[in-house]
């Protein structure tokens, strides 16, 4: 077990800089799997509804996020 | 951009992103544009900097002694751990479908400012600089296509980044080397 991982179990989580750093690094590595996610599907031809479907948000939210500014010029599906 | 790049020129191009992906650098720069240059020996540029002792060996040391290879990343792993992720059964499972270093840089966005994910890695300012003096090099030289000399001479003409500065510190005399690209193009 690493240092950090000892001190954790040790104060039983309840370190705030220890949980903290937890949901930082979750993040960065939620953005990271998303972006690879969502452009697999745009390259297999999914739409942003199905998407956003199977993300839990809305259309609007995934393309806003993902699209180039001039998708919103084009007709999106 | 690359429609004018001959099939070496492509693949040296090709060669340099995927050392970077390998590497687990954050950007393709012009160190590994150098190395793209070296990764097919029988082109004019090749020749050219092996006949003064720079190779493909000699020059990913040097990088590697310089920039590291960023295996393990910038995502904090212990923190993981204290929540009961595996940081690197994750990598592993992502890389096998996405490919090495795809965790490894965090989503970009480009021109036309779509997002897109750390798959591939994109190119430093200095090595876009540099693949348009190439074509500029072209162009003055009244060449159709844009070869690997050309991109040789770009990286040389950039002359302030780390392909260059590796070149230098290899012992390569820029502006003579410049001027024997130049007769042989």
């Amino acid at each position: 077990m690493s240092d950090t991982a000892q001190l954790a179990s040790d104060a039983g989580s309840r370190d705030p800089a220890v949980g903290l750093r937890a949901v930082r690094a979750l993040r960065l590595l939620v953005e990271r799997l998303e972006a690879l996610q969502v452009e697999n599907a745009r390259t297999a031809g999914w739409s942003w509804q199905e998407i956003a479907l199977l993300l839990g948000v809305s259309r609007q939210a995934v393309h806003k996020k993902y699209a180039s500014g001039r998708g919103l010029l084009r007709r999106e599906k | 951009m690359f429609e004018r790049f001959t099939e070496d020129a492509r693949q040296i191009v090709t060669h340099a992103e995927e050392q970077a992906r390998r590497l687990r650098h954050r950007q393709v720069g012009t160190e590994h544009l150098l190395l793209g240059l070296l990764s097919r020996p029988e082109t004019l540029s090749a020749r050219l900097l092996m006949a003064r002792d720079v190779d493909h060996e000699r020059v990913l040391a040097k990088i590697v002694q310089i920039l590291g290879d960023a295996t393990g990343g910038d995502i904090d792993a212990e923190a993981l751990e204290t929540i009961g992720i595996d940081l690197s059964a994750v990598r592993e499972k992502i890389e096998e479908v996405f490919g090495v270093g795809a965790l490894d840089r965090g989503p970009h966005r480009n021109r036309r400012g779509a997002l897109l994910s750390g798959r591939r890695a994109p190119f430093s300012p200095d090595a876009k600089k540099t693949l348009e003096l190439a074509l500029r090099e072209a162009l003055a030289l009244k060449s159709r296509d844009i070869r690997d000399g050309h991109i040789l001479l770009g990286l040389i003409r950039e002359g302030e980044s780390l392909g260059a500065r590796i070149l230098v510190g290899a012992g390569v005399d820029l502006p003579a080397l410049r001027a024997e690209v130049r007769n042989a193009l």
